[in-house]
């Protein structure tokens, strides 16, 4: 083996031992990551229904909370492996049913993925009362997945 | 040794309704919360804050047992009357609040009042906000969420006691409060100062005051037209 191959697949092998590392997020991160995600929606989603209420809303406000909306919203579903429940002994609102009924969860969280791309679109098109409506639809699959995956705080 | 008795008007029918209304009122502002029905809780919320409203002002312009003036009392009178209510011997008849009732009264309007003003401002998990939400940024309004959730308690403690002290009275001190606070009136010594009832017109222009007080509140609390005439803030329904 030349020492040229060698360094090479030195390079592999700690890219590999490397990534598994950055994989393996303990459940706590995992749990603060994806409350800090919901966040970011929460907030944005405010902003916007805070700027619909205003005699004449920007669409540019529309625009860059509903991009943040659409991100966060992707990351959802990512953020719940198997062993990030309670039983992970941090205080988190996610219930058993999550991996119960994943499926279901699933489902739940790609209502919002579609909402939020809906919303991404109207907001680019530079509609306000399109993008108005389309905000109010993304209210729904906030409790849509709450009602049955959340517990109440 | 004791006066002949004198049928007296002791609580003004505002008074008394403002009483009832509550006794209906909190049960369901906290049943509506507890099933997440959170529009009916925000309209009924805006009834408390009328009333509230109410009994604040007509504290200053009501009958005279109804005014803070009349039945706030220094701490003196407060423990002297403690004293007497705690070694059994018979009370003095007085025509109003005793002077612990009295606090016992502006504990609750503040409480209750408390209680209202953070719900104006808070929003829930599923973003639904609030009149006055948009005021605030969003980590206060979720803050100001939950401690309107954890308020709640203190009102549950203050209505625990009342009750309690309401069956006392009843029960072991043979002291028949509860049936003036419906009928208005009671049978008392006629050396008693009959309190002077305000007349029913007064509380209404008081009670229209704050009715539209409380709208204007419901509506955003707009300061022009074009504000109000904006749409309302998201509500349960929207999200439907």
């Amino acid at each position: 083996m030349s020492y040229k191959k060698l360094i090479v697949l030195a390079a592999v092998a700690g890219s590999l031992g490397l990534g598994a590392v950055t994989m393996a997020a303990s459940p706590q991160q995992t749990i603060s990551e994806r409350q800090a995600n919901f966040k970011v929606i929460g907030k944005s989603f405010k902003a916007m229904l805070d700027e619909g209420r205003k005699p004449a809303p920007s669409i540019a406000v529309y625009r860059v909370n509903a991009d943040a909306v659409a991100k966060a919203a992707a990351k959802v579903s990512g953020h719940f492996p198997k062993g990030t429940g309670s039983e992970a002994g941090v205080k988190t609102a996610a219930l058993p049913a999550i991996w119960q009924k994943n499926v279901e969860f699933k489902g739940a969280a790609a209502k919002l993925v579609a909402a939020s791309r809906k919303l991404s679109a109207a907001a680019k098109s530079g509609n306000v009362d399109a993008t108005k409506a389309a905000v109010m639809g993304l209210g729904p699959t906030c409790k849509g997945c709450h009602d049955p995956f959340k517990a109440k705080d | 040794m004791q006066a002949p008795l004198r049928k007296t008007r002791l609580w003004d029918l505002p008074i008394r309704l403002v009483h009832w209304s509550l006794v209906v009122l909190l049960p369901a502002m906290w049943w509506t919360a507890e099933n997440d029905n959170l529009s009916l809780h925000m309209t009924l919320g805006y009834v408390v804050l009328a009333i509230v409203a109410f009994r604040i002002i007509w504290g200053f312009v009501g009958s005279s047992n109804a005014r803070f003036s009349q039945f706030l009392k220094g701490p003196g009178a407060v423990a002297g009357y403690l004293r007497g209510f705690f070694s059994g011997g018979p009370a003095k008849a007085h025509a109003g609040h005793n002077p612990a009732g009295g606090w016992s009264v502006l504990i609750l309007l503040a409480l209750l009042a408390a209680q209202v003003g953070l719900g104006l401002f808070a929003l829930d998990e599923d973003n639904v906000g609030s009149p006055l939400t948009s005021m605030v940024e969003y980590d206060t309004a979720r803050s100001l969420a939950e401690i309107h959730e954890l308020g709640f308690n203190l009102i549950l403690a203050f209505v625990v006691i009342h009750i309690a002290a309401v069956l006392y009275y009843s029960l072991v001190k043979k002291d028949r409060i509860v049936p003036p606070m419906v009928t208005g009136s009671r049978d008392l010594p006629d050396d008693v100062e009959a309190p002077r009832i305000a007349p029913l017109w007064k509380a209404a222009v008081v009670l229209v005051i704050t009715g539209a007080f409380a709208w204007w509140i419901s509506k955003g609390a707009p300061t022009s037209l074009e504000q109000l005439n904006q749409p309302p803030p998201a509500s349960m329904e929207d999200f439907m």
